[in-house]
């Protein structure tokens, strides 16, 4: 291992300890911002900092500079006819997007604040929801009227594209800086600066351990039960494999590459392909690509539950240690149902390391389309396993207090709760590896878009290597922490099962319908070997449909959030006491203490 | 043999029929059974509760949580920045009032602090100096203090005022502080606050020895 390969793996490591803390913590600002807006409270807000208007500016016109000069920089740099015609349509769209984005942001300021001059007056009288939909019609516009673009006109259009891309972007962020007033701007993050506060809190919190508990066990527990959530993360993959090309002149025909150097970090592959193989170093974007593959992460997740036992053994307390009894024996029991409600995912992607599952994903399709059943199971026995409502006896308040963590207080029972987020953003990311693709997106393939159903190709855009890596990566992310997000909402529905419930539920459900799904799934395999060339290429065609029923949905869920978001309130007023009648006469809740 | 074990108390007696009628079980219909068609129906419940009231936070749209507080929505009133109104006499922590020139219009009277039911209090008087077109017809507080811990916010020492030189006008609560001490106000804190409608002073007139409206006796005349 040179020291390039060293510096990359830590590299790697960081990324994913980093993800993982960062998540973690704002994963337990998500859940509270979620008990809240369930339950029509405002939630913990109340951490704020005062900004000056000074920086509030700033902070509104620094992202559209950068952003306006990284697509000024290829012009600068002049333009290839290649790249121009990646440049092109990413460019235009954007410009399309900033356009009616900043329309419609300016015209929520203007309803809610009024205009500042006649244009906006002008602007006020519009529906926002009509300038989106304005929007999407000038994006197929635009995707039609590309295609039209002649092969000699690519580069001055794509400059055009570029230079009108990189005014909108700094034409929008002026103006919205202009429109910032004096004073000062209260900045809460919707709350996520609470979370931080509260983890300030903790750490200076007093650290108590029970008199006569096990001082060394006690102390012990947390960081067993933070590592194993942690460590799993290494086997999942997180984007597409890297290709760092070696220095051409030392590159000699037949012979190995040349060990890894620091130069060769400035030369990453320009294309990469089905066809085209990696003149260099191919650099897995996953820390450890371990043979064990999703073994590995069965035997830590089983690690994960030492912890929990330990905390509840050297607690001296016999609510601890009924939750840590709880905790073992419901880990262990959901164990079984998980490893084998996997075995017919493993039959159908035929490997189990993860990055081959993601590439049969992305060959074929989801495995969620493909082991529906297999999800249902796979997923109650993981939020069983994470110790996660509905299945969160081990802590189950009304019962057994706080269970295991009764006696831990500060940074100790701070790690157990990090602990927990932790591994919900662990079982996701390997939720996602599994069923939802992992790293891939529907049609994206390293060489970039292309839009095939069977053998007929309906769009292809070519794509270079790093915008592909550097795609696949964000959409694993993604992906990830909107499957967390998902999760933490099972806890704001779903009621805890009795524990009796849960091991019923464990033994004589899940497990049975998980060989069940691993009999089926054999059976059905053999038979699809066993069909003829016709049945293949029709379940070719369905993976495909597949594929592209994941991009409608994905596109459709952004044009009903968008217009949801558009969407006017309307309220009706309730009168009905004599106190609201007052109220009413007195206008309703005041904003200040002078006014109230 | 002969003592009988006795019988598990948790237990209900064997051969014994359960007296009175038996209760209906829950409908439980398959899709309740099943688990998953329910738990999709909480999960839709729940998520339009949420998207619903974070995209009204978010872009400021919440309902009044006084006026509409039966709406759906939040209905949370963030207290410091929002309050509900309070009735016009709500009676508020105390100030005293000022004079055109600044000073307070208190005559260290002393009636606010005997008519005090809970005698929280205290003014220390002072006389104007020689020559002063005020002596011998008023003093002033040399220290006024109220501790407001003990104070039960019955307003006697309002009406008790001659002068109009204390109210409780101001619409603030005690706040809460961590110390004792901390409650005990002294004169320049009360001259500091506000009434709600954000002025030191009162709308009733206020007439110098000496005034022609002076209703108080003058030096010249009799007693």
């Amino acid at each position: 291992m040179t020291s390039v390969e060293l510096f990359l793996a830590i590299v790697k490591i960081l990324i994913v300890i980093l993800f993982l803390l960062n998540t973690a913590a704002i994963a337990t600002w998500a859940d509270r911002r979620q008990s809240a807006m369930v339950q029509d409270r405002v939630g913990p807000n109340r951490a704020v900092v005062h900004l000056p208007s000074m920086l509030v500016r700033l902070i509104v016109l620094l992202p559209p500079s950068i952003l306006g000069g990284i697509a000024l920089l290829p012009l600068l740099r002049g333009v290839r006819p290649e790249m121009a015609m990646q440049t092109l349509p990413i460019s235009a769209q954007c410009a399309v997007f900033v356009a009616w984005f900043s329309l419609v942001v300016l015209c929520g300021s203007v309803r809610r604040g009024g205009a500042m001059n006649s244009a906006e007056a002008l602007l006020k009288g519009i529906e926002p929801r009509s300038i989106f939909y304005g929007g999407v019609v000038a994006h197929a516009v635009v995707f039609a009227a590309l295609s039209t673009v002649p092969e000699r006109a690519v580069v001055p259009a794509a400059q055009a594209a570029g230079v009108v891309l990189a005014l909108l972007l700094f034409v929008s962020g002026i103006y919205t800086a202009s429109r910032v007033d004096e004073g000062t701007y209260p900045l809460r993050l919707a709350g996520m600066l609470h979370a931080a506060a509260d983890a300030m809190k903790m750490i200076w919190k007093e650290d108590f351990v029970p008199p006569k508990g096990d001082k060394l066990l006690h102390g012990l527990a947390p960081i067993l039960a933070l590592f194993p959530a942690l460590v799993t993360f290494a086997v999942i993959p997180f984007g597409e494999t890297m290709c760092f090309e070696s220095d051409p002149t030392k590159l000699l025909r037949g012979a190995p590459p040349p060990p890894f150097e620091w130069s060769d970090l400035g030369r990453v592959a320009h294309v990469m392909g089905p066809g085209v193989a990696c003149r260099g170093h191919l650099v897995n974007l996953q820390v450890a690509d371990l043979n064990v593959g999703l073994l590995y992460i069965f035997a830590m997740a089983g690690t994960g539950v030492i912890g929990a036992a330990l905390a509840g053994w050297a607690s001296d307390n016999k609510f601890s240690l009924l939750g840590g009894l709880r905790a073992a024996s419901q880990m262990v029991s959901y164990e079984v149902a998980m490893g084998i409600s996997l075995i017919g995912v493993l039959m159908t992607y035929g490997s189990i390391q993860l990055r081959p599952m993601v590439q049969w994903q992305s060959d074929n399709a989801w495995g969620i389309f493909v082991q529906p059943f297999a999800f249902v199971l796979f997923l109650t026995a993981l939020a069983a396993e994470c110790k996660r409502v509905p299945f969160d006896q081990p802590e189950g308040e009304s019962e057994i207090v706080a269970g295991y963590f009764v006696e831990y207080s500060g940074m100790k029972w701070g790690m157990f709760m990090t602990g927990e987020y932790v591994e919900l953003m662990t079982s996701s990311a390997i939720l996602v590896t599994i069923f939802f693709g992992g790293f891939a997106l529907p049609f994206l393939h390293s060489d970039g878009l292309n839009v095939a159903f069977g053998t007929t190709v309906v769009y292809a855009y070519k794509m270079n290597h790093l915008s592909v890596v550097i795609i696949s990566a964000l959409a694993f992310f993604g992906k990830t922490i909107f499957m967390t997000f998902i999760q933490i909402f099972f806890r704001w529905t779903l009621p805890r099962f009795r524990y009796d419930q849960l091991m019923k539920l464990g033994w004589t459900k899940l497990l049975p319908l998980s060989i069940a799904n691993m009999l089926v799934t054999g059976v059905v395999l053999l038979a699809i070997q066993g069909a003829g060339p016709g049945v293949t290429g029709a379940l070719r065609v369905a993976a495909d449909v597949t594929q592209g029923i994941v991009a409608l949905a994905f596109a459709a869920g952004f044009v009903a959030v968008v217009v949801g978001l558009l969407e006017p309130v309307e309220r009706k007023r309730f009168i009905k006491s004599t106190t609201s009648r007052f109220a009413a006469a007195a206008g309703g809740t005041k904003a200040t203490t002078q006014q109230a | 043999m002969a003592k009988m074990t006795p019988s598990n108390p948790w237990m209900k007696p064997a051969q014994r029929q359960v007296a009175g009628r038996p209760v209906a079980r829950p409908n439980r219909t398959p899709s309740v059974q099943a688990y998953v068609p329910e738990f999709l129906k909480g999960m839709s419940l729940t998520m339009r509760h949420f998207f619903k009231n974070t995209k009204e936070m978010m872009l400021g749209q919440t309902p009044d949580p006084v006026l509409e507080a039966l709406e759906e929505g939040v209905t949370t009133i963030n207290y410091p920045e929002q309050k509900r109104p309070y009735p016009e006499r709500f009676r508020g922590i105390h100030r005293l009032t000022l004079r055109e020139d600044g000073a307070p219009r208190c005559v260290a009277c002393l009636c606010c602090s005997t008519a005090c039911p809970a005698q929280c209090i205290s003014i220390e008087a002072g006389e104007y100096p020689e020559g002063d077109r005020r002596r011998g017809y008023e003093r002033f507080p040399q220290s006024f203090v109220i501790d407001e811990l003990r104070c039960i916010f019955c307003g006697y020492c309002v009406e008790a005022c001659p002068v109009d030189a204390i109210r409780m006008d101001t619409g603030l609560h005690a706040v809460p502080y961590d110390s004792r001490d901390q409650f005990i106000y002294g004169k320049d804190l009360l001259m500091a606050f506000a009434g709600r409608a954000g002025d030191h002073k009162t709308a009733n007139p206020r007439h110098e020895p000496g005034d022609p409206g002076h209703p108080g006796v003058t030096r010249e005349h009799e007693h």
